[in-house]
């Protein structure tokens, strides 16, 4: 799993790249608490890359949701690939994201 | 007296080639190890002195004698011995080889070289302090070598009488026992600087050997928790066939299923996946099936049950924590059944008088992630021969060889055409099918499979 973190304006955003399973979660899971511990209160994350996502996977990105919203801040998610929507979809978490089908727009909704 | 130079140094080098295999036995010994992780014990530092106080002797000799004085590797025990021991190991080395020299060997030069060698011992001991215990690496050490020879020599011309005699002997001998010096101490620090790879290598094994063996019994804990939490046998119902399977991954992914007596006529029925892996998702597993069972007892209304038990196990939740679950209440007499889809794979109903498939979704999310939340609840009329498939990602999520999913297709399809078999006969069939699918690969989550079916057959 590859993963890039670059920033517009205030806003951090995630493109990953590859299968999100136990073992990426990890590294998912670091790099998004050491953008929250550099107080980063938006984030987007971008999927595009992603065709596979683990309950783990889920796990990290309702974390980061938990966590930024305490603060006022919040994740977004875009370019969400069939199969994975349809994970967000049978948890229910399609109900806790704003998902967007591209990533501009998902940051622009800030 | 070039010659005599050469041929010196032929001798010396031959020397130095027997005194290099005994310090490489001894660099193979326990006491010596022990030397080198400062276990300075009484019985570790007699071995050790005695051993290159041994070399030093060895090394005073050689064939060729130079106007009443021999070139020598004398110094090489003590400078060893303390580059390696400390300055204690240095002087005592030092002084066994200087004493010998002094008693034993005679000639003009006996003070001075005597001196020398326990000088060697000393100054070595000097910068193993100065390098806080540390070896000092090869090419320090070699540089070390030819100052203190050289220093040998100097004692040589201040000290012995006449001078004419030592600067003969000095001009002779002072080349070849640079020289053969500094090889073995060259030589000698190789052997101590792979000794100290071998030992960093080792210790890496060992640490990585550790980690695995934790993380085995961390595997087998996580299953244990796991398997304690499941029931044991299923339920005898009236007029129904009932039968359930899991099949834990070898890191455990904190699949459940569940059935909880409620009033007279009356069964909970839940499965459930809980996010994560291993001993996290093994107690949270726990967690979540205790609360749920809390909850649902003397509780007929689902949607209830399942708000309650989200709202405790939300609290519970760290670091987004959630487990996805499906729980039904069975009238076992009206035969209805109402549920509540708490964000997981949608059960899929077999309708016979239809001969078709229905999924068992409500508008729902896994629990945990959510504070609070207001579950739909639905209802269903259950028919004799009606067939209820309950299942985890772990089957749709099965992976062949090309990584393509197992997926609901291939799964719906093996319920429609197994309908007509009894529940345990389904699970296996739905189980094969998947384990087949996967073949030779390992398993990467729980599968877990229940299957609930209206019988059509006459209780017996």
């Amino acid at each position: 799993m590859d993963m890039e973190d670059t920033k517009a304006g205030k806003v951090c955003i995630i493109v990953l790249n590859g299968r999100l399973d136990a073992y990426s979660s990890n590294k998912l899971e670091e790099k998004v608490n050491s953008l929250i511990d550099n107080s980063c209160l938006e984030m987007v994350i971008n999927f595009d890359g992603v065709d596979y996502i683990s309950s783990s996977g889920l796990r990290v990105i309702l974390s980061a949701v938990k966590q930024l919203r305490k603060n006022q801040g919040d994740v977004k998610l875009a370019c969400l690939k069939p199969y994975v929507m349809e994970v967000f979809d049978i948890s229910g978490f399609t109900q806790l994201f704003e998902i967007y089908p591209t990533e501009e727009e998902a940051v622009n909704s800030f | 007296m070039v010659s005599i130079t050469i041929e010196l140094l032929m001798d010396l080098l031959e020397k130095i080639c027997v005194i290099l295999v005994i310090a490489y036995l001894i660099t193979r010994t326990r006491f010596f190890h022990d030397i080198l992780d400062k276990k300075f014990t009484r019985r570790n530092m007699i071995l050790f002195i005695l051993s290159f106080g041994f070399l030093s002797i060895f090394g005073s000799y050689s064939g060729i004698v130079v106007d009443g004085a021999m070139g020598n590797v004398r110094d090489l025990g003590p400078m060893i011995a303390g580059l390696v021991g400390g300055p204690l190991a240095g002087i005592a080395v030092g002084l066994i080889g200087g004493l010998y020299r002094y008693f034993f060997i005679g000639g003009i030069t006996t003070l001075p070289c005597s001196l020398a060698t326990v000088f060697a011992g000393l100054f070595a001991g000097i910068i193993y302090l100065l390098n806080k215990g540390k070896f000092i690496g090869i090419w320090r050490a070699v540089i070390f070598a030819v100052a203190i020879e050289s220093f040998h020599m100097i004692l040589v011309l201040l000290i012995a009488q006449p001078y004419s005699a030592a600067l003969i002997i000095t001009e002779e001998v002072y080349m070849p026992m640079i020289i053969s010096n500094a090889i073995g101490v060259l030589i000698f620090s190789i052997f101590i600087n792979n000794l100290n790879k071998e030992r960093e290598t080792a210790r890496e094994r060992d640490k990585f050997y550790d980690e695995l063996e934790r993380k085995k019994y961390e595997l087998e804990i996580a299953h244990e928790i796991q398997e304690s939490f499941l029931p044991h046998e299923m339920p005898h119902l009236e007029g129904y066939d009932l039968f359930a399977i899991n099949i834990p991954a070898k890191e455990v992914g904190g699949d459940f299923y569940d059935f909880i007596p409620l009033s007279e006529g009356k069964l909970g029925i839940t499965i459930a996946d809980v996010s994560g892996k291993s001993v996290p998702a093994a107690l949270f597993m726990a967690v979540s099936r205790t609360i749920l069972r809390a909850k649902a007892t003397g509780n007929s209304n689902p949607a209830q049950v399942i708000k309650e038990a989200n709202e405790l196990i939300a609290s519970d939740s760290k670091k987004g924590m959630f487990v996805t679950l499906f729980y039904a209440i069975l009238d076992l007499k009206n035969k209805t059944m109402n549920y509540v889809n708490a964000g997981h794979n949608p059960p899929v109903m077999f309708v016979r008088k239809m001969g078709d498939l229905e999924c068992l979704k409500t508008k729902g999310i896994a629990l945990g992630a959510l504070d609070t939340m207001e579950p739909e609840e639905k209802i269903i009329k259950l028919e004799t021969g009606d067939v209820i498939v309950f299942y985890t990602d772990g089957v749709t999520e099965a992976v062949n060889d090309k990584d393509e999913l197992f997926g609901e297709k291939r799964l719906y399809r093996l319920v429609k055409v197994n309908s007509g078999l009894s529940s345990k006969e389904i699970v296996n069939r739905i189980k094969d099918e998947v384990i087949g699918y996967s073949k030779g690969l390992s398993q990467f989550d729980d599968i877990t499979l229940m299957v609930l079916k209206v019988d059509d057959r006459k209780s017996k």
